[in-house]
C-alpha cells in the first residue's frame, strides 16, 4: 500500500511537471541562421495571433531580417520590463502602456527617437498629439504611439426598456446617471443599476475615479507639484459621488469590492448591470452576449463637460537594444497606416489609420468624441504608489470603516509624504 | 610514494567533489543574504545609514499590520492543518474498503498548483457568482457579500484555504509516522482495557511527536514564506486587511522599487522566524530533559 501511495504521489508530481514543460516547449525557436538580422519584439499576448501575421508580413516583405515575437502576458508585465532593464537583456522594440512611457523615460529606460520622426520626408504631421504627449518628456519623443482610446459610457439598452426608460437617450449628467441607475436595479433579480470597480486590478478603479475627480474642478496634486490636493472640496465631492452609487445607494452589484475593469464586464454580459464606463474593446464580448448595447459620451456634472484618462500603448526602443537601425525600419512597417489600424484593439494614434472601414461603425461615435476630453494621468515616478495610496482608501469608504472626508485626509497626507 | 602525498591527494578529490555544490551554495543563498543585509543598511546612494531603513519599516502602519496578520495567518493555518492532517492521517490508518482510493483523492488539494487552487476559490467566495456565498446567503448566514470584501471573514476565509491546501501534507506524514507504531503497544492496551480515547491521547500522538514536531516547524516556515494564495486571492486587500509580510515586501520590491526599505522587512520576516523557532525548539528539549 505504502508503494502504491509513493507511486502515485509521483506520477502526479511528474504530471505537474510535464504540463509545465509542455507549455514551456512551445516557445522554442530555430536556431539562428547566418547573415540574418534579427529583431526581437515585445507586445501583449493578447495581441498574438495579429502580432505573428504582422512579423511573417515584415519577414516576407524584407528578406535577410528575423522577427522574433515574444508576447507577455499582461498580469506582472510590469515587473517583466523592469527586469529586463535592469539586467540590460531588453528587445529591439518593446510595447508599453502609454502611462508607463514617461516614467520609464524619467529613470533612463528607454531611448529617444526624436530622429526617428525628424527623417526627412516622414509624416509626423499624421500623428495624434495626445497620443505623441504620452511618450514626450522634456521635449523628447521616447516612443512611437500606436494605439489610442479613452472610456465611453456603455449601457443595456433592453434593461432601459423593461425599466420603462427610453433607449436613445442615456443619461447626461451626474443626477440623471444616479436617478437611471437606481430605476435600473432590482436587487431581486440580481440586477444593478451602475456598476463601479473597487477591487482587482487597482487601475482600473483609478480610470474610473480620476476623470469624476476632474470633471468636478479637482485633482490629486496641485498645479505647482508641491502637495495633494484630494482632500479638498471639488475632489472629495467626486469620491463621495462614486463610492456613494455602491455604499448609500447600492445601485452597484455586491461584488463591486471584487469587481475591477473584467469584474464588471462580465456582469453587464449577464444583464447584472445596465451602465458601466469602460473602453470599446469591451464591445466585441457584449455582441457575443447577445445584448442590445448603447454607447455615449460619459455623464458629467451638469453644465460641465466630460473628462477621461487617456490609455494606449507606444512602441519603444529601450536604451541598450542591439538594433537600431532594424529596429526603425521594423517600426516603419509597424506603423504604417494600414497596419497600424489592423494590430489595435481599440483606436490608432493616426489620423490615417482613423480612416479605416473598422472605425465607421456609429456605435464607436462616443468613443472618438471622448477623445479631445482624454487627460493623462500625472507622470510621476511615485505615481503607482500613490494609485494604490488613493485604491486603498476608496475599499476603506467601499468597505464603511472610513467616511469620505477621514479617507481623502489620510490619502492627502500619504501622498504629501511621498511629493 | 609516502603517505602524506596520498592523504594530500585524497584531500584535492574530496575538495573536487565539494566544489560544485559550495559555488552552487555562495552563489544562490550567501550573495543574495549578503547583499540584502548590505541593501537594507543603505540608501538609493549605496551609502551608509544605520537603522534608517528599520525606523522606516516601523512607521509604516501596513508594514506592522502585515506583521501582525502574518501571525495569526500563520498561526492559525498550522493549528487548523494539524488538528484536520493527524485525524485525516488516523482515519486513513483504519480498514476499510476503498481506502486505497480514499487515500489517494486526499492528496488532491496538496498537488494541485496553488495559484488554480486559490483562483477556483476566489471564484467559490465571490459575492455574485461564488457557491459558498450563495450557500451561506441562502442560509440567512451571509447578507449579501461574500466573505472576502467582509472585513472580520476575510483572514478566516483565507486560513480556511490554507488548512486545505495543505492538510493532505499532514495526513500523509502522520500516516507514515503510524505505520512505524508498535502494534504491540495497542494490543497491550486493548488487554488493559483502554478506551479508544486514552489509546489515541496515550499511545498514538506520542508516538508521532517526533513527526509532528517536524512538522510544525515546516509549516510555520512554509507558512511564514508563502504568497501565492492570498496574494492571487486578495492581493492583500481590501484595503490591506489581508495583507501579509511576504506581500508587502513583494510589493515594496516590485511595484515601488523601494529596495531598501524592502530589505529592512525581509530582514525582520528572517528575524520574527528564527525567534519562533529557536523559542520553539528551546522549549521541546527542556520538555524532553
Amino acid at each position: 500500500m505504502k508503494i502504491k501511495l509513493s507511486l502515485l504521489v509521483v506520477m502526479l508530481i511528474l504530471a505537474t511537471g510535464l504540463i509545465w514543460a509542455a507549455g514551456a516547449g512551445e516557445r522554442a525557436e530555430p536556431a539562428e541562421r547566418q547573415g540574418v538580422t534579427e529583431i526581437t519584439w515585445w507586445f501583449g499576448n493578447w495581441n498574438e495571433p495579429r502580432g505573428t501575421e504582422l512579423a511573417r508580413k515584415f519577414e516576407a516583405e524584407n528578406p535577410g531580417y528575423r522577427v522574433k515575437v515574444e508576447p507577455f502576458v499582461g498580469d506582472g508585465m510590469e515587473t517583466k520590463m523592469l527586469v529586463a532593464f535592469r539586467t540590460g537583456s531588453v528587445p529591439d522594440v518593446l510595447a508599453v502602456p502609454n502611462g508607463w512611457t514617461i516614467p520609464f523615460a524619467m529613470q533612463g529606460y528607454l531611448s529617444k527617437v526624436d530622429d526617428y520622426f525628424t527623417r526627412p520626408g516622414y509624416p509626423a504631421d499624421d500623428f495624434i498629439q495626445a497620443a505623441l504627449d504620452t511618450a514626450t518628456l522634456d521635449g523628447a519623443i521616447y516612443g512611437v504611439p500606436y494605439r489610442m482610446e479613452s472610456h465611453g459610457f456603455i449601457y443595456n439598452k433592453d434593461l432601459f426598456r423593461q425599466a420603462g426608460l427610453d433607449p436613445e437617450s442615456p443619461p447626461k449628467d451626474w443626477d440623471e446617471l444616479l436617478s437611471f441607475a437606481q430605476k435600473l436595479t432590482d436587487p431581486a433579480k440580481r440586477q444593478f443599476g451602475y456598476a463601479i470597480t473597487g477591487g482587482g486590478e487597482r487601475q482600473n478603479t483609478i480610470f474610473l475615479v480620476l476623470p469624476m475627480i476632474w470633471m468636478n474642478g479637482g485633482d490629486v496634486i496641485s498645479a505647482d507639484g508641491t502637495r495633494s490636493t484630494i482632500n479638498e472640496p471639488a475632489a472629495v465631492e467626486a469620491v463621495r459621488r462614486y463610492t456613494e452609487y455602491f455604499t448609500k445607494f447600492k445601485v452597484s452589484p455586491p461584488s463591486t469590492l471584487e469587481n475591477d475593469g473584467t469584474g464588471i464586464r462580465r456582469l453587464f454580459e449577464q444583464n447584472a448591470n445596465a451602465m458601466m464606463q469602460q473602453g470599446s474593446y469591451a464591445l466585441p464580448n457584449i455582441y457575443e452576449a447577445g445584448i442590445d448595447v448603447g454607447t455615449s459620451l460619459i455623464p458629467a456634472p451638469k453644465g460641465k463637460d466630460p473628462a477621461v484618462i487617456i490609455g494606449g500603448w507606444n512602441y519603444t526602443v529601450p536604451e541598450g537594444a542591439k538594433n537600431r537601425e532594424a529596429a526603425y525600419k521594423f517600426l516603419d512597417f509597424l506603423t504604417e497606416t494600414e497596419n497600424m489600424a489592423f494590430f489595435t484593439d481599440t483606436f490608432p494614434a493616426r489620423y490615417s489609420s482613423l480612416e479605416a472601414e473598422r472605425f465607421q461603425d456609429p456605435i464607436l461615435e462616443p468613443f472618438k468624441e471622448m477623445l479631445p476630453f482624454a487627460r493623462m494621468q500625472p507622470t510621476l515616478t511615485e505615481w503607482p504608489e500613490m494609485v494604490n495610496i488613493i485604491f486603498t482608501e476608496i475599499q476603506q469608504i467601499l468597505l464603511g470603516t472610513k467616511d469620505v472626508q477621514k479617507a481623502m485626509d489620510d490619502a492627502a497626507s500619504k501622498i504629501d509624504a511621498l511629493l | 610514494m609516502n603517505s602524506r602525498k596520498i592523504n594530500l591527494r585524497k584531500e584535492f578529490a574530496g575538495f573536487g567533489f565539494v566544489l560544485p555544490v559550495l559555488i552552487f551554495l555562495l552563489l544562490f543563498i550567501t550573495y543574495p543574504i549578503f547583499s540584502n543585509i548590505i541593501l537594507s543598511f543603505t540608501d538609493r546612494n549605496n551609502q551608509f545609514v544605520g537603522l534608517q531603513n528599520f525606523r522606516a519599516v516601523f512607521a509604516d502602519d501596513t508594514a506592522v499590520f502585515s506583521m501582525y496578520n502574518s501571525l495569526i495567518y500563520v498561526g492559525f493555518s498550522v493549528i487548523g492543518q494539524l488538528i484536520v492532517g493527524t485525524w485525516a492521517g488516523i482515519l486513513l490508518n483504519q480498514e476499510f474498503r476503498g481506502k486505497g482510493i480514499a487515500r489517494s483523492t486526499i492528496l488532491i488539494p496538496w498537488v494541485i498548483p496553488g495559484a488554480v487552487a486559490a483562483t477556483t476559490w476566489a471564484w467559490m467566495y465571490h459575492s455574485d457568482y461564488g457557491i459558498i456565498s450563495h450557500i451561506f446567503m441562502e442560509l440567512g448566514i451571509l447578507a449579501d457579500r461574500g466573505p472576502l470584501v467582509i472585513p472580520h471573514l476575510v483572514m478566516p476565509a483565507l486560513i480556511l484555504v490554507n488548512v486545505w491546501k495543505m492538510f493532505p501534507f499532514v495526513a500523509v506524514m502522520v500516516l507514515a509516522g503510524l505505520k512505524g507504531i508498535e502494534q504491540s503497544l495497542f494490543e497491550a492496551a486493548d488487554v488493559d482495557g483502554a478506551s479508544l480515547l486514552q489509546k489515541l491521547f496515550y499511545i498514538t500522538i506520542p508516538q508521532l511527536r517526533p513527526i509532528l514536531t517536524t512538522l510544525i516547524l515546516l509549516l510555520t516556515i512554509w507558512g511564514f514564506n508563502s504568497i501565492t494564495l492570498i496574494y492571487t486571492m486578495t492581493g492583500g486587500g481590501p484595503a490591506n486587511l489581508s495583507m501579509i509580510l511576504p506581500i508587502h515586501i513583494f510589493q515594496q520590491t516590485f511595484q515601488y522599487y523601494n529596495l531598501h526599505k524592502a530589505a529592512a522587512e525581509s530582514i525582520i520576516l528572517f528575524f520574527i522566524l528564527l525567534i519562533i523557532i529557536v523559542m520553539y525548539m528551546k522549549t521541546l528539549t527542556e520538555k524532553e530533559n
